[in-house]
């Protein structure tokens, strides 16, 4: 266990990093946009006289390199600043809107990761059956289709035409949880759509890659049933690349909805983040990439060390 | 009750005594649960639901003969041992097989198949279809049909590169890093996990926003490829010399010249904005490649008969080509088929933020998006890209499934 | 028996004026066809569509254009959703009345010295911010100054250039003092930046609390998702009948009408033209389509090779279908363009300059005079611009090529559009919000030494017009100097103008509004909070 945590203690070292990094980088590909914040705010309402002005208020004037390494020893600190558009806190325009998205990418996660670790495993069981054939076929078209376009379509059958769910998730603070599950459905239905196929086909694979091990067919000459031998003796040892998939496809619930949030309505931080892009208000969109970047970096903590704890080859490097 | 039902159900039935009389148990527990479903729908839906269900009963039937005829074609043509793998091919992977084909020459053939260019405007906006415009105008009036064949060669060449160049470049540092571990492996896994850190549409969105305008000329995308394929070569040439030092110079020299001409035949075949977009994806999707590689090889390179390669002395690319890659290749072109979608749905999602494919050049995501309001009216018009692009995808999966299958060494 | 051809006419005329279908002015319009005199139709009208308004209920709004980025300062107002959380929750020293007049708001009146130099507005009385503060002529101060200065940084700066000083005169009204006449300065405190703030003790305008003098206050409010207003119950105005409105930020065109179509909203801004025709069908949504006094222009700098030759300039005019344009890309719902930059929703309006048509011969004979045939010219879009700017650029190099003229059309990305395309490259496509008057928007991008002066155009005569127009008081002398100024960009100017794009957004049928619909902004000029009413 020891070295699991060191393992940890390294990694952790390491992502806060990985987020410096992203933090510069972050910085100079907003500085490299077409465009500054001021023009950006001013819009086509500029003209050289105002869009001094506003640069001088918003603190453009400093070079970039200063207005970096203010910003950084302030976050050191755990003080992101303000938002250079509206002067609010970052902190506060973003929390609220990361809540939710941590919300509704549990929402999906937990119908689609049970589904499609049982799916993969049946349909590794069953493979080459009708059964398999038709549940590749179905995932594979969900999972081929643009996000906004099923968004769209589930709309169509489940808000337009039946009506049994609305057509916008937009949130107010007098719900309880039922109306709240109800209300989110739609987009959560969306997500898990998307993410099912990819991590279901996965573990069909990585168990079926094992199928052909020698251990397994030594089982199967034992007399084991098929679905011990998948079971017992196969998924033990598939873990490690469904695990990872599934870390994937989490960080995908949390920072790739974008699209989804739009066509839902619903208000998640890739909204926030997408304007803040627009606008080039660097501390929004510094926070948001870091909060990502974070959440993305953890994830894949556990799913390495979810990897070593499920095979004991690689706990013990020869 | 008219003709059709009459002959509706005494097709099932008929069909279910045979094979309940020839033995065929899955054949007749599949028509006989069909017959059963259909009183039931029948009586619910009516004709219109049996019609329904009789249509898609004979469209899975004409794929399946278009399979199973495509499959003998190739058969025929191919030399004996391709033709005895070729052999083994379930009818799904025909079938996926027949579709790829018929992209690949509606691709190529573009120009001569479509009846119209595809920036023609020939009628008004939404015209329904007739004898001259199989799937009738889009917005402005330009022939669907025309736009849907064009698409098939922009969408499908631009995907198609970005995937190849993401897995060429992940899989080789994938397969590098698991053999050689220590600080190269450590570097690249910091690298991918910074780049897979930042979200991949908010990533492709500033990179286009920077490289969109005004660098999106011959000069930029020259450079930028060959950057690329020199990095992607460094990687080969650092596994091939490993410490020789002249193995390194020629390596290099090798290389630049390599690179460079990948950059021009790039270049001959696309724009520079779709270059660039190749390039964004290239470089998104790498880090993924690259983390499920030294996943899989890194499960294979603990195994002991590496150990023993490795004691046999043999050299890194040896290990890589001969050891490591036939033993995860099952995983890998799984993934290739998927993360050909998802390259696909990115550079769709692209569009739908206004970013991606030039117009007027016709790309199917951005079709669907100019489209996608119909849907609440129930118009298909949007349906007919998408379909394009969901076949595809099902169509590869299918092959790419039937040669895991294969790969993986498991006969029935 | 059969009924006379014209009382059919106007039957149907009543029936569509009940059903909220068709505005005032082409009411008017069609019933003056149809015989009636104006004071009879105006009576006709009124008996027909205004039915009485009530009070009550919570108007749930999908309101395109809000970002996270939004904020309260209005100096830097842009987004829509900014746009009208000003005109609910602030309120101005002017309005544009819903028949498109100007009417008072925070003024309740208003004069000017014979030279048009100096205006005096008298404020209301009754005008309350929402913590029970009377609005006072130190807050209008405070106000407009916001927007002026020397480190004002608000996009309205330009807009006050000429106003020299303010004055509170001490009895409830200030005098504005300006460098030179103008005779629309009443129109110009209509625009959507000057809202009436309180004052702070040091004399600045309070932006930051949010606290407004408008017909609804705020109850709650994050920006890039919506906000909740509930009535003041001492607003100065006549209206505000809905006791709350729910204003939700909803982006993505296709869920604002899905969320209009399943009633989880009352009313929808912008709307996509392409599905207005399917969506009319619906009994339960009325769909209101206003022309307006927006614009797409094309500027080609004039003094840039190829634009720099007049005729090159015709050429180009002559060789855009704007008909088809119409009927394309807005799907009809646009008032055709002329070259000149004054739409017929303005005050003021040329009715006698004739329209330019599609002429590709002449076009390509003039292209030969100037020794230009087989022209190549880049036009740089972007999708950002307008619904269908691409679009609407592909069709105008389709049809140029009937003139032997090769447009290349160049997709710029969104951002970044204003800095670095507009004013920049020498021709290409632009979108203009609606300005209140003529000399507004004449000024703003037409006058020589104007800062955005969008095709470098230099005419004398024109600029001169522009001064004599700016200074005149009497109208029937403007419509002529107007006419002259439509005659002379249209002719001589670098500006193709293919449309004005009309103002659609729609509602459930049980929304009622008056029947006229101020053409200023979208819904109603972003007064429908205090304007509109459920029906009983």
């Amino acid at each position: 266990m020891g070295d699991i945590l060191r393992l940890v203690a390294k990694r952790l070292g390491l992502g806060l990093g990985i987020l410096l990094i992203i933090s510069a980088i972050i910085f100079f590909m907003v500085e490299l946009l077409p465009g500054d914040i001021a023009q950006a705010v001013l819009g086509q309402g500029a003209t050289p006289e105002n869009l001094a002005a506003l640069r001088k208020e918003m603190g453009l004037d400093q070079p970039a390199l200063v207005r970096y390494f203010d910003w950084l020893t302030n976050a050191v600190m755990f003080d992101f600043g303000n938002s250079i558009v509206t002067g609010e806190s970052v902190v506060n325009t973003i929390s609220a809107r990361f809540a939710n998205t941590l919300f509704l990418a549990a929402y999906a996660a937990v119908i689609a990761v049970p589904i499609s670790i049982v799916l993969g495993v049946l349909v590794a069981l069953l493979r080459n059956s009708i059964f398999d054939r038709v549940v590749n076929v179905l995932t594979l078209t969900s999972i081929s289709s643009p996000e906004f376009f099923l968004g769209y379509i589930l709309i169509l059958y489940l808000a337009v035409k039946t009506g049994m769910f609305p057509a916008i998730s937009s949130l107010s603070n007098d719900m309880n949880l039922g109306d709240l599950l109800h209300r989110t459905f739609l987009p959560a239905l969306t997500l898990v759509l998307v993410v099912t196929a990819h991590m279901m086909r996965m573990t069909r694979a990585a168990i079926i890659n094992l199928l052909a091990s020698p251990y397994i067919e030594m089982a199967r000459l034992k007399g084991t049933p098929p679905w011990k031998v998948i079971v017992k003796h196969a998924l033990p040892n598939a873990w490690a690349p469904i695990i990872n998939v599934v870390a994937l496809n989490l960080a995908y619930l949390i920072t790739g909805v974008v699209l989804v949030e739009v066509v839902f309505v619903y208000p998640g931080i890739g909204q926030a983040l997408v304007d803040a892009v627009s606008k080039r208000d660097f501390p929004v969109v510094q926070a948001c990439c870091l909060i990502f970047a974070a959440t993305f970096i953890l994830l894949n903590l556990a799913a390495d060390v979810g990897a070593i704890l499920t095979n004991p080859r690689l706990r013990h490097p020869k | 009750m008219n003709v059709f039902v009459i002959i509706y159900y005494t097709l099932l039935l008929g069909g279910s005594c045979l094979a309940a009389f020839y033995n065929k148990r899955s054949a007749f527990l599949l028509l006989f649960s069909l017959t059963l479903i259909s009183f039931i729908l029948g009586i619910v839906g009516g004709v219109g639901a049996l019609r329904v269900v009789a249509t898609c009963a004979g469209l899975l039937a004409l794929s399946a003969m278009v399979a199973y005829a495509f499959r003998e074609f190739l058969v025929a043509i191919a030399p004996t041992n391709l033709a005895k793998e070729l052999r083994t091919a379930p009818l799904t992977a025909g079938f996926g097989m027949f579709v790829i084909f018929t992209y690949a020459i509606a691709g190529i053939f573009a120009p001569w198949i479509a009846p119209f260019g595809e920036a023609q405007i020939i009628s008004s906006a939404f015209a329904p279809p007739d004898e001259t415009m199989l799937l009738g105008a889009d917005q402005l009036g330009r022939d669907m049909f025309s736009r849907v064949i064009f698409g098939a060669r922009n969408t499908v060449a631009l995907a198609l590169a970005g995937t190849v160049m993401a897995f060429l470049l992940g899989a080789l540092a994938g397969l590098l890093a698991a053999t050689t571990g220590g600080w190269f492996d450590q570097l690249l896994a910091r690298t991918s996990d910074v780049i897979m850190s930042i979200p991949s549409l908010i990533f492709a969105l500033l990179m286009l926003s920077i490289f969109g305008g005004e660098l999106a000329n011959n000069t930029t995308s020259f450079i930028l490829l060959t950057v690329f394929a020199g990095v992607t070569g460094l990687l080969v040439v650092k596994a091939v010399s490993e410490r020789s030092l002249i193995g390194w110079i020629i390596g290099l020299a090798v290389l630049a010249g390599v690179s460079m001409a990948f950059a021009v035949g790039m270049l001959s075949i696309f724009n520079p904005s779709e270059i660039i977009l190749v390039l964004v994806v290239a470089v998104i999707y790498s880090p993924r490649v690259f983390r499920l590689t030294r996943a899989v090889a890194g499960n294979v390179v603990v195994m002991d008969y590496i150990e023993a390669a490795k004691l046999r002395g043999e050299r890194t690319w040896y290990l890589i080509r001969r050891e490591i890659l036939p033993n995860s290749t099952a995983p890998l072109v799984a993934e290739f088929g998927l993360e050909f979608c998802f390259v696909f749905l990115l550079i769709a999602g692209l569009s739908f933020l206004g970013l991606g494919i030039q117009p007027p050049t016709a790309d199917w995501g951005s079709m669907v998006r100019e489209n996608a309001t119909l849907i609440s009216f129930g118009d298909v018009t949007p349906l007919i890209p998408a379909g394009a692009i969901a076949l595809l995808t099902v169509a590869i999966n299918f092959v790419v499934d039937w040669m895991l299958h294969r790969s993986s060494g498991l006969k029935g | 028996m059969k009924k006379n051809k014209d009382q059919v006419l106007m039957d149907r005329l009543a029936d569509a004026a009940r059903a909220g279908t068709i505005s005032r002015r082409s009411f008017m319009h069609y019933a003056a066809a149809a015989g009636v005199t104006a004071s009879a139709a105006t009576g006709l009208w009124g008996t027909s569509a205004k039915a009485a308004p009530k009070r009550g209920g919570t108007l749930r709004v999908a309101q395109h254009d809000g970002n996270t980025s939004d904020q309260h300062d209005p100096g830097k107002y842009q987004s829509n959703f900014e746009i009208g959380y000003g005109h609910t929750v602030r309120a101005y020293l002017t309005m544009i009345n819903a028949d498109g007049t100007l009417g008072p708001d925070v003024a309740k009146e208003w004069s000017a010295t014979p030279d048009a130099k100096e205006w005096t507005f008298v404020l209301d009385e009754r005008a309350t911010f929402h913590n029970g503060n009377k609005v006072t002529a130190a807050d209008v101060l405070a106000s407009i100054n916001h927007h002026r200065g020397d480190d004002a940084t608000s996009a309205a700066k330009s807009l006050l250039g000429d106003v020299v000083e303010i004055v509170d005169n001490g009895d409830h009204s200030i005098t504005f003092k300006l460098a030179g006449p103008n005779a629309d300065l009443p129109w110009l405190m209509t625009d959507y930046h000057l809202t009436v703030l309180p004052a702070k003790a040091d004399g600045t305008a309070d932006w930051q609390s949010g606290i407004g003098c408008g017909p609804y206050k705020v109850a709650e409010l994050e920006f890039g998702v919506g906000g909740r207003f509930v009535r003041h119950e001492d607003w100065h105005g006549e209206g505000a009948w809905f006791d709350e409105v729910e204003v939700l930020v909803i982006n993505d065109p296709n869920a604002r009408q899905t969320a209009l179509v399943t009633g989880d909203v009352d009313t929808a801004s912008l709307l996509e033209n392409k599905t207005l025709m399917l969506l009319a069908r619906d009994p339960n949504i009325e769909v209101d389509n206003i022309s307006s006094a927006q614009a797409i222009t094309m500027p080609m700098h004039c003094d840039v090779a190829p634009f720099d030759n007049p005729d090159v300039r015709m050429a180009l005019k002559l060789s855009i279908n704007r008909q088809e344009l119409v009927d394309k890309i807005t799907f009809g719902a646009a008032t055709i363009g002329n070259d000149f930059h004054h739409s017929p929703a303005m005050p003021y309006f040329p009715e006698a300059i004739p329209q330019r048509e599609y002429d590709p011969e002449k076009a390509k004979s003039l292209l030969k005079k100037a020794g230009a045939e087989g022209l190549t010219v880049n036009l740089s879009t972007a999708d950002s611009i307008t619904t269908g700017a691409v679009d609407a650029a592909i069709l105008y190099s389709e049809h140029a090529k009937a003139a032997g003229i090769n447009i290349k059309v160049v997709r710029e990305p969104n951002d970044g559009y204003w800095s670095d395309v507009w004013l920049v490259k020498p021709w290409c496509m632009v979108t203009w919000g609606a300005r209140p008057t003529p000399d507004v928007m004449y000024s703003l991008a037409y006058k020589s030494d104007a800062a955005w002066n969008e095709s470098h155009w230099q005419n004398e005569r024109f600029n001169e017009l522009l001064l004599q127009g700016k200074a005149e008081l009497d109208n029937a002398k403007r419509m002529e100097i107007y006419h002259e100024m439509g005659m002379l960009a249209r002719d001589d100017g670098g500006t193709v103008i293919p449309y004005f794009p009309n103002f659609v957004y729609a509602r459930r049928s049980n929304v009622k509004h008056t029947g006229s619909l101020s053409p200023a902004w979208q819904m109603d000029g972003y007064r429908y909070a205090s304007r509109w009413w459920f029906e009983g």
